[in-house]
């Protein structure tokens, strides 16, 4: 980087000395026409290297365009003192003589050439400039209009190279004609000057207008050719005067028409500032929408924008309570103005502006807090002179209010009023997707808890079915919901009985799963005491009647199976019958009683009643909640437990994993797959009859 | 979505509450609210005509226990009738006949609090 730009400069200046050397032998000799483009050849090089320089310093700053106008102020004042220098040093100065420029001594061709330099550079830099400016938020032609004015520019500077210095000739004329009418045509654009705020367009103002006396000065010195420094430009280089020159005028144009323009955008300049905040809020928030997940954080971002909406000097944010959201409501946020203050200017009971902006749906704009009627009966306050109060609407209902203060009585107008419901509106909407996202949170909280109160659930279901020689078991249940309140047990109570227990509490979800697990502790609890299934009932029926809601009740039916005596004993409470598949015909088992939780001890016990059957090898015993016989298919019709009977009727030989399976498949299929409604069970246990071995095996365990 | 409906008639001495349709845990409370204004109003001489229920959830069910405690304890009742069926099945099957009257026709409970008065 440093490497290029001294070869850059180190290049230029020799090729300057070549050129001061060339201009010192020409002063003897002005003939030799051959030298002449040799340094023109050597100008024109030094100065694209000069370019080369501008243009890589020039990226590396990135200074506003306004401040660049005030530096090429500078730098084109300093020319100008220069030139002003050269004109008043006691030089010897030029003769003309054959329309040709001769030094009268070295002195006089060293400084001007010093101050062609310059001006070169100058031109250059200048041109850069303004090229940057036409560039800015240019259009379709603009950048072609600009590059056919360099065309001329260079054209009419190079037809320069040719010919006598004082001598002028038509196509010379005729391009530096065009190119001041280019320069005219390129100077109207000024699209830039609109977009800049308030106060850039006041320093664009006096830098543009101190550019543009600047430039008269350059161009007059330039034009005059009785001049020292308008003669040494010549001898130094004629096409770098001409160049130089176009340079000079295109900026007295430009910056003249920069300062007219401007200056009548001037008195606009406010309204249009105030139009880019209001875009430039609003674009902020659009942003923050995406960013609600800390309702705080958007908060005070809305009540620091609000302030930058309509300029207000305090601004407070006020949500009101909604349902199904744990966000803060109140006052949330309040930036340059009390608790106090705020309590003072919402209070007024009924007839307080927070309430007629409740009320009304509709901004409330306050000029003059102390003889407005609606609040001249307020406490008055130092710092609020102004208010205006906007709601936050969704849905046509008030979700907030948000509040913006000035110090200055009339400090809003309804400009600002209307540019703050607008931003309003967006307000809203962020909150709105605020709970939203909290809610949904909430609900993605809620949806692990259930899915871990599931896995727990599936817990209190036997993990392993006991194994005995005299039987099979198996057992599938599955929830309609994350969990339901089906239940299905297994226990060895001893001397080869075994009780088997499935139930299904009233309801379903995580109500009915409570119940489901207090039945597994009653059951646990009381099967061993109680021996007899209807003991046993009776004395569930009395342990859970405390703790049950009324609308509440669990069915239950308690097979007990005694490999000893290859009998089984039933007893019900409230539950489906059992299906037992004997060799010769399949039948329901449905001993009376009511379900557990439905009335208190006497009537209950005087209903429950037992049922013993025999088994035979062979034998499948069903049991199953109504899960299975009320599901439903589309046209309404239930499964029933007639269509169940004949199903595993039809099954007793196989097994009991595809009797359970056979049954789920079947249900699934009547559903036309729509899935299950409520918590199904399905109980099944074959009977391979006593093998004699059955005492040998209890014994061992 | 299934439907359900009560509809109240004063019936010479009772009220009879007529259910129609599908009651379970999503309709349970249109039932519950017609419990409610029935023993709000003092009214506890209670007929449910079951005629065009079609369908009886545990839930449905439980709505019946809520309140039979309260209504009798007010020397009414709440008795069912025109079961189908199949309704009847359900309610068979938690043996609420032995702790409910139900009847078969909305009269016969009509004349039993009759002769209660």
């Amino acid at each position: 980087m440093k490497l290029r730009n001294v070869a850059l400069l180190g290049s230029a200046g020799g090729l300057f000395i070549t050129v001061f050397i060339i201009n010192a032998i020409l002063k003897v000799d002005v003939e030799l026409q051959m030298l002449l483009y040799v340094r023109e050849g050597a100008v024109a090089l030094a100065f694209l290297l000069c370019y080369l320089y501008v243009h890589f310093q020039r990226r590396d700053s990135p200074k506003r365009l306004v401040q660049k106008i005030g530096v090429v102020s500078i730098w084109a004042g300093g020319l100008l003192a220069a030139f002003l220098c050269v004109s008043v040093l006691p030089l010897k100065g030029f003769d003309t003589q054959d329309l040709r420029i001769i030094p009268r001594d070295y002195v006089t061709v060293f400084f001007t050439s010093l101050v062609s330099i310059g001006a070169g550079v100058m031109a250059i830099v200048t041109q850069l400039l303004i090229k940057e400016f036409l560039l800015s938020r240019r259009k379709k032609g603009t950048k072609r209009n600009f590059y056919i004015l360099l065309a001329a520019m260079l054209l009419a500077s190079l037809s320069a190279a040719d010919g006598k210095p004082l001598e002028s000739s038509v196509v010379s004329t005729i391009l530096f004609t065009t190119s001041i009418l280019l320069i005219v045509v390129n100077s109207f654009r000024l699209a830039w000057i609109p977009y800049l705020p308030r106060r850039e367009k006041v320093y664009t103002l006096l830098y543009s207008l101190l550019a543009f006396f600047i430039f008269i000065g350059i161009d007059i010195l330039i034009a005059n050719q009785n001049q020292i420094v308008s003669r040494g430009l010549l001898y130094f280089s004629h096409p770098l005067q001409v160049f130089v020159q176009l340079n000079s005028l295109f900026a007295t144009v430009y910056f003249g028409m920069v300062f007219i323009s401007t200056l009548f955008q001037l008195p606009t300049a406010e309204a249009f500032d105030r139009k880019q905040t209001e875009i430039s809020s609003l674009h902020n928030l659009m942003r923050l929408i995406n960013q609600v997940f800390d309702f705080n954080d958007l908060a005070e971002t809305v009540t620091k924008m609000t302030m930058e909406v309509c300029q207000a000097s305090g601004a407070w944010l006020e949500v009101l309570p909604t349902q199904n959201s744990s966000q803060k409501h109140g006052i949330v946020s309040n930036r340059n103005i009390s608790q106090e203050d705020i309590a003072v200017l919402i209070g007024g009971g009924d007839k307080s502006l927070r309430q007629l902006v409740l009320l009304t749906k509709k901004p409330v704009l306050v000029d003059n807090l102390m003889t407005d009627r609606r609040t001249r009966h307020l406490p008055q306050l130092k710092k609020v002179g102004s208010i205006v109060i906007v709601p936050l609407l969704t849905h046509e209902t008030v979700m907030g209010i948000l509040y913006a203060t000035k110090e200055l009585d009339f400090g809003f107008d309804q400009d600002d009023a209307d540019a703050l419901s607008g931003f309003a509106d967006q307000v809203a909407i962020a909150i709105e997707n605020a709970r939203l996202i909290e809610r949904s949170l909430e609900k993605e909280r809620l949806q692990r808890e259930l899915m871990l109160a599931q896995e727990m659930q599936k817990r209190l279901l036997p993990q392993v079915l006991p194994v005995h020689p005299s039987f099979v078991m198996h057992a599938v249940s599955s929830p309609a919901l994350e969990v339901g309140g089906d239940y299905y047990d297994v226990a060895d109570l001893g001397n080869g009985r075994y009780g088997i227990v499935v139930g299904d509490v009233s309801g379903k979800g995580v109500g009915a799963a409570f119940y489901m697990a207090e039945a597994k502790g009653v059951f646990q609890a009381l099967n061993k005491i109680y021996p007899s299934p209807k003991e046993f009932l009776i004395h569930a029926n009395t342990a859970l009647a405390g703790s049950m809601d009324k609308r509440s009740f669990i069915s239950l039916l308690y097979a007990q199976l005694d490999v000893r005596t290859s009998t089984l004993t039933v007893a019900r409470a409230g539950h489906c019958p059992m299906i037992y598949v004997a060799a010769d015909r399949t039948h329901f088992i449905q001993p009376s009683g009511i379900g557990l939780g439905l009335t208190g001890g006497e009537v209950f016990a005087s209903t429950i009643e037992e049922k013993t059957v025999a088994m035979h090898p062979g034998d499948v015993i069903v049991l199953y909640t109504d899960g299975v016989t009320e599901s439903r298919n589309a046209s309404g019709e239930e499964f029933g437990s007639e269509r169940l009977r004949l199903l595993v009727e039809s099954r007793r030989e196989s097994s009991v994993e595809e009797i359970t399976e056979d049954i789920l498949q079947n249900v699934w299929n009547f559903t036309d797959a729509q899935g299950y409604d409520d918590d199904l069970t399905v109980f099944v246990v074959k009977w391979n009859g006593c093998d004699g071995s059955e005492t040998a095996v209890h014994i061992s365990t | 979505m299934n439907e359900f409906k009560v509809t109240i008639r004063e019936q010479e001495n009772a009220h009879v509450l007529d259910l129609l349709g599908y009651l379970d845990a999503h309709t349970a409370p249109v039932l519950e609210e017609a419990f409610q204004q029935m023993i709000g109003n003092g009214k506890f001489r209670i007929i449910v005509n079951c005629r065009e229920l079609t369908y009886i959830s545990s839930a449905g069910l439980g709505v019946f226990m809520a309140y039979i405690e309260d209504v009798r304890a007010n020397r009414g009742d709440i008795k069912m009738s025109n079961m189908s069926p199949k309704v009847y099945n359900i309610f068979d099957l938690l043996g609420f006949p032995m702790l409910y009257d139900i009847v078969n026709d909305e009269s016969d409970a009509i004349a039993k609090f009759a002769a209660l008065s």
